[in-house]
């Protein structure tokens, strides 16, 4: 069961080409296709030129899915990621204006990341009794904290030297260099989660913690891996970000978690653990930024992505659900 | 039998260890600044915290099934935001009838959830995610943006204005009826049977699926209740109100002594989980603390608080089995 999607759409034998076309990927793929035509027809500035000019703004998030699918595989949620992200730009400023060379300044981004989710893993290892609900409900708060207390009565920052950050926005060819980086990193992680020794002890962790720990698995630093990892990725989420807004203030970043998480979910990665695909989340991504793109595009009242987006997440829970229910009556 | 030790005795109950760490707070801060426990400000904070305090004892009940409600706060801007609106277009303006069709928005809202969760056995984070959105993108369109200022809502906002008994009358009926009903009552036992072993309540003849359906429309209910409170207190509507609070709300419970994996936590814990939390809100700048630092502090505090309980608990664990093996 490990590796395959969280959803069945039908049961149908594995390998072959029925499987890949029915399998939740497959299903995400139509998605996409079918968001896109939706905006071609619907709004006449709906190209690739004006898709990947709009992209950049929100293609940080995407860095986080992978951190993000790497810890709900292992059964465990970090909803401190938003704020992470909100103190890596903070100290990235700080760094900037404070008149850091612009490498000094990424790694010290990274850096706190990094340090914020050792934090995380530290304290999710070493009592093991927390949900890391609560855990990462603690540090969300402290993280935005430390930010707040730092920004001082403004709440803001700006970054005064932006060259460092225009060449990170350059663009190659028509892309972005984000978006090659993205594609990049979920080629990589992708590949360790579904074909190295690594990745499937993840699913492993993930589906039985305790079976995993004596089948000679360590499992506690398969966990604060993850969770550094994922701290990881949101300093490189902020640095983006950064690159897009050129500064700071005491809301970026805010709602990041759920939405990173209903990338991962809408995806197919289940928050029990253990199952799910990160190429899925990886797909579930772009599919969310198409449609923002579509619905800015035509003006319509922006906060009603919010309505798509819930509904979709919840079509994609219960729809799978239902279609079993339906499957199961007919033996009983 | 041996005697308690007194570690033991004041780790016991959650309740007894919550009321002495609040009474040693009260001290801390009437020695830094001793005008804090004046009726006034007393009053004060119950009513600045109103909505955590209602909201708090919903995600009570919901935490003591093994659940969570994270849609809490947009359903409070959806029921907020309609009866903000339908003031603001001179529908209605009778303050019962708003706050009768406020609570039920809340309850159809928290219906749903506990249909799709109990039903279709969604995972509750990610059902009620969905929802986080659903409701709160409906907020922002049925407003198309607007908001119902202090003059749209004149007449209702005198039912929470400042020295009005209004929301201390709602906070303590909601208070004693659910401290009777949790204790009491075959509903309240039933959450908490349904929480420590869904398995085990199932068999023994407990509707499961209806429990978990009821808890989440209470939820709902408080939580539509709370976004009336909310415009009536605040004496406005913005589709982006409470933003982000159902955090604080899921943290009081934590403080309190609510287990997430269900069936542990009590009424009184909640009550003084909300309070501890806040208390602290309202005296960093009396002692001196930049209210800047609130965030930071509360966070250290929650952290603080369930890794301490943590301990004790590996504490009390380790001197069980030395008793046993003697």
């Amino acid at each position: 069961m490990a590796g395959k999607s969280g959803r069945e759409i039908s049961a149908v034998p594995e390998g072959g080409l029925k499987s890949k076309i029915l399998s939740w990927e497959g299903a995400l793929v139509l998605i996409l296709i079918a968001v896109n035509i939706f905006g071609v027809i619907v709004s006449p500035v709906y190209n690739a030129t004006n898709v990947l000019r709009e992209m950049p703004k929100y293609l940080a998030e995407a860095f986080m899915v992978f951190g993000m699918g790497y810890i709900l595989v292992l059964g465990d949620i970090d909803i401190s990621v938003g704020s992470i992200v909100c103190l890596c730009s903070t100290v990235a400023c700080f760094a900037g204006n404070a008149g850091a060379p612009f490498p000094v300044v990424m790694i010290a981004c990274i850096g706190t990341g990094l340090l914020c989710g050792l934090l995380n893993g530290f304290i999710a290892t070493r009592f093991t009794e927390l949900p890391t609900m609560i855990i990462t409900l603690g540090t969300q708060i402290i993280f935005r904290g430390i930010a707040e207390v730092s920004l001082g009565s403004g709440g803001s920052i700006s970054m005064s030297d932006t060259t460092g950050l225009k060449a990170l926005a350059t663009k190659i060819g028509p892309f972005p260099l984000s978006f090659f980086l993205i594609i990049i990193g979920a080629v990589i992680f992708i590949t360790i989660l579904n074909k190295t020794t690594f990745g499937r002890k993840m699913y492993a962790c993930g589906s039985n913690q305790t079976a995993a720990k004596y089948a000679g698995i360590e499992v506690q630093k398969m966990r604060l891996t993850a969770f550094a990892f994922m701290g990881v990725q949101a300093g490189i989420c902020a640095i983006f970000l950064l690159s897009t807004l050129f500064g700071a203030n005491t809301t970026t970043g805010n709602g990041f978690e759920m939405e990173v998480i209903a990338m991962c979910v809408f995806g197919g990665i289940a928050t029990t653990g253990g199952k799910g695909n990160l190429l899925g989340g990886f797909i579930a991504a772009f599919i969310i930024f198409c449609i923002r793109i579509v619905l800015g595009q035509k003006n319509v009242n922006t906060q009603l992505v919010l309505v798509i987006i819930g509904l979709m997440l919840i079509l994609s829970v219960v729809i799978p659900a239902i279609s079993q229910a339906f499957k199961k009556k007919p033996k009983v | 039998m041996k005697k308690k030790s007194f570690l033991a005795k004041l780790t016991g109950s959650r309740e007894v260890s919550l009321l002495l760490v609040l009474i040693v707070l009260l001290i801390v801060i009437t020695i830094l600044s001793p005008t804090f426990l004046a009726p006034a400000n007393i009053a004060q904070i119950f009513r600045n915290n109103a909505l955590t305090f209602v909201m708090a004892l919903g995600m009570l009940c919901v935490m003591l099934t093994a659940g969570i409600d994270i849609s809490i706060t947009s359903t409070l801007a959806f029921a907020g935001m309609t009866i903000g609106l339908l003031q603001k277009y001179n529908v209605i303006h009778n303050t019962f009838l708003l706050f009768v069709i406020g609570t039920l928005i809340g309850v159809g809202c928290g219906f749903i959830n506990g249909l799709i969760i109990a039903k279709a056995k969604v995972a509750p984070i990610i059902c009620t995610m969905g929802f986080m959105y659903i409701w709160r993108g409906m907020a922002y369109v049925i407003s198309n943006n607007n908001w119902a200022s202090g003059a749209d809502v004149a007449g209702f906002s005198d039912f929470g204005k400042d020295g009005s008994p209004g929301p201390y009358v709602i906070l303590i009926v909601v208070y004693v009826l659910f401290f009777i009903i949790m204790k009491w009552t075959r509903f309240g036992r039933r959450i908490y049977a349904v929480g420590s072993n869904a398995e085990a309540a199932r068999v023994s003849g407990i509707n499961v699926d209806r429990t978990v359906i009821s808890v989440y429309t209470i939820m709902g209910l408080l939580a539509g209740l709370a976004g009336v409170l909310s415009v009536s207190i605040y004496a406005s509507a913005q589709p982006n109100m409470q933003y982000g609070k159902e955090m604080d709300v899921i943290a009081a419970c934590v403080i309190g002594g609510v287990s997430m994996n269900g069936g542990r936590g009590s009424v009184t814990g909640t009550f003084l989980g909300a309070l501890i939390i806040a208390i602290i809100a309202k005296a960093l700048p009396l002692v001196g603390i930049d209210a800047i630092a609130q965030n930071l502090v509360k966070g250290i505090i929650i952290l603080a608080v369930v890794i301490l309980n943590v301990v004790t608990q590996r504490m009390m664990d380790r001197q069980n089995l030395l008793r046993r093996e003697m």
